[in-house]
């Protein structure tokens, strides 16, 4: 049944991906790698590469780690898990939102949430280049391409063209 | 500026089709590229304040966005054909990408570079929390709920399902003083 197991575990991730998938994604790698054991560590980091490399939505991680754990139908199945619960919920919520326009709760929401989401988006890019053991190459590149987004005014694609690079030299045998 | 919603459940699928088949680096900037420059379906402040509404719903936002559109000109059946518009193209993509990695995988350099694109990607998410966090950093209590999200998420490996409730009440407590 890990179909069925694939599709609640994503389920549950897409109805608390307040930010998107960058924000749940040290949930998601808590899940899969530690509590599912779906992938390893080393592996889930490689396959969020993937995904990030690839043209489309970077939600796309959780076909590559369905696919890892049950071939197609789970590439499937995942991608539906994730989008799912919190596609209905934009169903709903799309004319609801409208109507509390002027709600002094709306705005409060609005603002307890943000600082959240950069809490828990710098937690996922912490737990992706921290796979076990701290390692400072991995913290190095993270760093430099965190600058190079800041600094630089060019498509990611290049910033990560460069990091492959820059792993290939630095993690190669 | 005259907006010319799409006319036929086709012209959103392809209008789709084409924010996904381009969007290599971020679906962001091509989805405002094809919905408000090229095909004028919307108007800048109507795009930004659909993304806004889908950046604060759960899930991933530009899925949510094509549900929300979809659903404005077509109801139920076009959300669900932007939806599939969008995703057809890079599901193949990354599956494409994915099956030859693991033809590859047992090749140390080419583990290693994918590593170093992964470990990159990690910084760009860091780097895109600074950029959002720019906004909030004057504020000591947003500061101290991004630290206390971060040591419990992070560094703690606390579940989301419990981190997410208590910080999103202490949140709106602080927010209802006027703390954020």
């Amino acid at each position: 049944m890990i179909l069925l197991d694939l599709a609640v575990t994503f389920g549950v991730l897409s109805l608390i991906a307040f930010g998107g998938m960058p924000a749940v994604m040290p949930e998601m790698q808590r899940l899969v790698v530690e509590v599912k054991g779906w992938t390893s560590a080393p592996e889930f980091i490689q396959l969020f590469a993937i995904a990030q490399a690839a043209p489309g939505p970077n939600v796309l991680i959780v076909s590559l780690i369905g696919w890892k754990a049950a071939g197609l139908p789970g590439a499937v199945v995942a991608l539906l898990a994730v989008c799912g619960p919190a596609a209905v919920l934009s169903w709903w919520i799309a004319d609801l939102w409208e109507r509390f326009k002027d709600s002094p709760w709306r705005s409060a929401i609005q603002k307890a949430i943000a600082p959240l989401v950069v809490g828990l988006i710098l937690s996922g890019g912490y737990v992706l280049c921290t796979p076990s053991t701290p390692d400072w190459r991995l913290w190095a590149i993270a760093a430099a391409s965190a600058i190079a987004l800041l600094t630089l005014k060019v498509n990611p694609l290049w910033i990560l063209a460069g990091g492959g690079t820059i792993g290939g030299v630095l993690l190669g045998g | 500026m005259d907006v010319t919603p799409p006319k036929s459940l086709t012209e959103l699928f392809t209008g789709f089709l084409a924010i996904g088949a381009r969007s290599f680096g971020g679906v962001l900037p091509w989805a405002h590229r094809t919905m408000v420059e090229e095909r004028r379906w919307l108007t800048p402040a109507d795009f930004a304040e659909t993304i806004g509404l889908c950046q604060f719903l759960p899930g991933p936002n530009i899925g949510n966005a094509s549900i929300v559109l979809g659903k404005r000109w077509f109801g139920v059946t076009g959300s669900i054909v932007a939806f599939l518009g969008l995703m057809a193209l890079p599901f193949i993509w990354v599956m494409a990408l994915g099956a030859l990695y693991l033809e590859w995988a047992h090749d140390p350099t080419v583990r290693a570079v994918v590593t170093g694109v992964g470990a990159t990607g990690a910084g760009l998410f860091m780097g895109t929390a600074l950029k959002l966090g720019r906004a909030i950093v004057r504020r000591p209590a947003a500061l101290g709920l991004v630290a206390a999200c971060f040591l419990a998420v992070g560094v703690g490996r606390f579940s989301m399902l419990i981190v997410l409730p208590v910080s999103a009440a202490i949140g709106v407590f602080f927010a209802r003083r006027g703390w954020l």
